[in-house]
């Protein structure tokens, strides 16, 4: 029993990971906090499986849901930058309009993948891998995108898209397309969140059109959680905090449901890790000084 | 060199806020000109040279570089031509981003930013060289965020990136201006090293109207978006502070802000 939801939930985590990872690019590294997460989640599940129920072959179809989660970050990015909408309503706006369109692509509210060939089914096919099939490949993925994300940061193209986070009139007088960085790191973000999707959905053999809500606030509390515990001091490192913090946001998540509450409380919870992961710093703070007044008075 | 012809630029046009920060400002640098610009605030000389660099585009005049029209370049697409430090040290770097991921970046300004490793052993190489030059120790501490630097090594390292590839046009916005004097004296120095070294055409505002005088081979006072003195070789050396307030308060006919100034 322990070991099957440890499993399951080593699995989902891993999984969410994928996601983690794109919202780290945008949220940390070009500093922008992206809604549109939560529209392109559901696109990458939706065209996925559409595509695998319409008979085409799922290793294709989730290299598409990448593809579509890609469209909907530049049309974010093009939105923010070409006609200066704010980061906040950008997103909400592609997330608002996502909705629709994934209800369209899937046709109707949920499409069940029961049956259907998916990653996962096929490679349970290989070799010693019908128990663990799913954590292998999910973990084989994770570790996979992380380098590359590792090494994309590290190259010339990849520190301009970090310095425009950082300090956008320096890079811009050093010659970059900030415009073109945003809209690029918006796209990969998201083309990753959706190929996540693509990934939960195959593994749930379900896809729902609200399956994404609130897919943003639970990738910021990964991230927040990983930097908190891992920490930040090198890109190396922050990428495997985001990785730890996505799978440890879900293991919470498990123990919490363990311990009686309702999934439809889930969304309650992540929003106070967030709220005390942003929270905890200024309190610490507060704490501080109001400990650091006492005993400057005792002193007295 | 650089040719600024009549350029005009008016902000917040059509509401009660309306100003007009250039007012068909010319001027003309020579080539290895080393101009330093003073004037009281509001004068027009950091609007002048956020028109030069493109971070705005202005209503009306020409800008050109060895005779390339600039005047309604995107600012990143001058970045070949004009590099630039800022009065805020914070402003010229990349807190989070390593010494040698900054000096990088301005390694390859103006250049197309390609998908291959950033930053090789013979960059680092290059940019140990380049910051013992410095003598402020940072040769030694090329992966070290920028962030652990103070406002000087920072304002420094900007210099040093300003200047790593050679810019046609140097622009240099009150650079010293937040910096402790001993740091400042050491970041001028640095200025004046580098601007000789590859005979930079250089545009530096000051409010220290000694530096004004002593730096550079000319001097030009701006006031209400205009240029309204000019001085070079004799008529210069022969200049003194007081005689350059006198000459601002006949030319513009009123008193100059002295307590920003800094009449050392």
């Amino acid at each position: 029993m322990f070991t099957q939801i440890a499993l399951g939930t080593m699995e989902q985590g891993l999984m969410y990971a994928i996601m983690v990872l794109g919202v780290y690019l945008t949220f940390r590294i070009l500093d922008y906090a992206d809604l549109s997460v939560d529209g392109s989640f559901t696109l990458g599940a939706a065209t996925a499986t559409s595509l695998i129920v319409g008979g085409t072959d799922p290793w294709i179809a989730t290299g598409m849901a990448f593809i579509a989660g890609t469209l909907a970050g530049l049309f974010t990015g093009i939105l923010h930058t070409k006609f200066k909408i704010t980061p906040l309503l950008s997103g909400i706006l592609t997330m608002t309009a996502l909705y629709s369109i994934n209800l369209r692509v899937m046709g109707r509210a949920n499409i069940s993948l029961l049956g259907s060939r998916t990653i996962f089914s096929d490679f349970a096919k290989l070799p010693f891998m019908e128990e663990y099939g799913v954590l292998v490949l999910s973990l084989g993925s994770v570790l996979l995108i992380g380098a590359v994300i590792y090494f994309f940061l590290q190259t010339e193209l990849g520190l301009a898209l970090r310095a425009t986070g950082d300090n956008e009139l320096m890079i811009r007088s050093l010659g970059v397309n900030t415009d073109l960085m945003k809209i690029l790191g918006l796209g990969l973000s998201n083309g990753l969140v959706a190929f996540a999707g693509s990934y939960v959905a195959q593994k749930l053999e379900f896809a729902d059109a609200s399956m994404g809500i609130g897919m943003i606030i639970a990738g910021l509390a990964s991230v927040i959680i990983g930097e908190v515990l891992v920490g930040t001091s090198s890109i190396g490192r922050a990428i495997l905090a985001v990785i730890c913090g996505a799978v440890l946001y879900r293991a919470i998540i498990a123990v919490v449901l363990q311990l009686g509450l309702e999934a439809t409380d889930l969304k309650l919870i992540t929003s106070f890790i967030v709220i005390i992961a942003l929270v905890s710093p200024t309190l610490r703070k507060k704490i501080a000084s109001w400990s650091a007044g006492i005993s400057g008075k005792e002193a007295q | 060199m650089l040719n600024v012809h009549e350029v005009l630029k008016t902000f917040n046009r059509g509401t009660v806020n309306q100003k007009i920060a250039l007012n068909k400002v010319s001027l003309e640098l020579l080539p290895n000109d080393f101009v330093t610009v003073i004037g009281s605030n509001g004068a027009g000389k950091s609007t002048l040279l956020n028109a030069i660099a493109g971070n705005f585009m202005v209503d009306s005049g020409e800008i050109s570089i060895e005779g390339m029209q600039i005047t309604r370049l995107p600012a990143h697409k001058r970045a070949d031509l004009i590099s630039r430090v800022f009065q805020d040290p914070l402003s010229g770097t990349a807190a989070s981003m390593t010494i040698e991921e900054n000096l990088i970046m301005a390694f390859r300004r103006g250049k197309g930013r390609r998908l291959r490793r950033a930053i090789g052993t013979k960059e680092r190489d290059l940019f140990r060289i380049e910051l013992e030059k410095l003598s402020l120790g940072l040769e030694n501490r090329l992966t070290n965020k920028v962030s652990l630097l103070s406002g000087g090594q920072r304002q420094a390292l900007t210099l040093l990136m300003a200047t790593l590839q050679k810019p046609k046009l140097l622009l240099l916005d009150e650079h010293t201006a937040a910096l402790d004097p001993k740091t400042a004296e050491k970041v001028l120095e640095l200025t004046c090293g580098v601007t000789e070294q590859q005979q930079l055409t250089t545009l530096m505002i000051t409010h220290n109207l000694d530096h004004a005088l002593t730096f550079g081979n000319r001097t030009i006072m701006m006031h209400e978006g205009r240029v309204i003195l000019d001085i070079k070789g004799i008529e210069r050396s022969n200049m003194t502070i007081s005689r350059l307030l006198e000459m601002f308060e006949k030319a513009s006919g009123s008193h100059m802000n002295t307590d920003r100034m800094i009449l050392a």
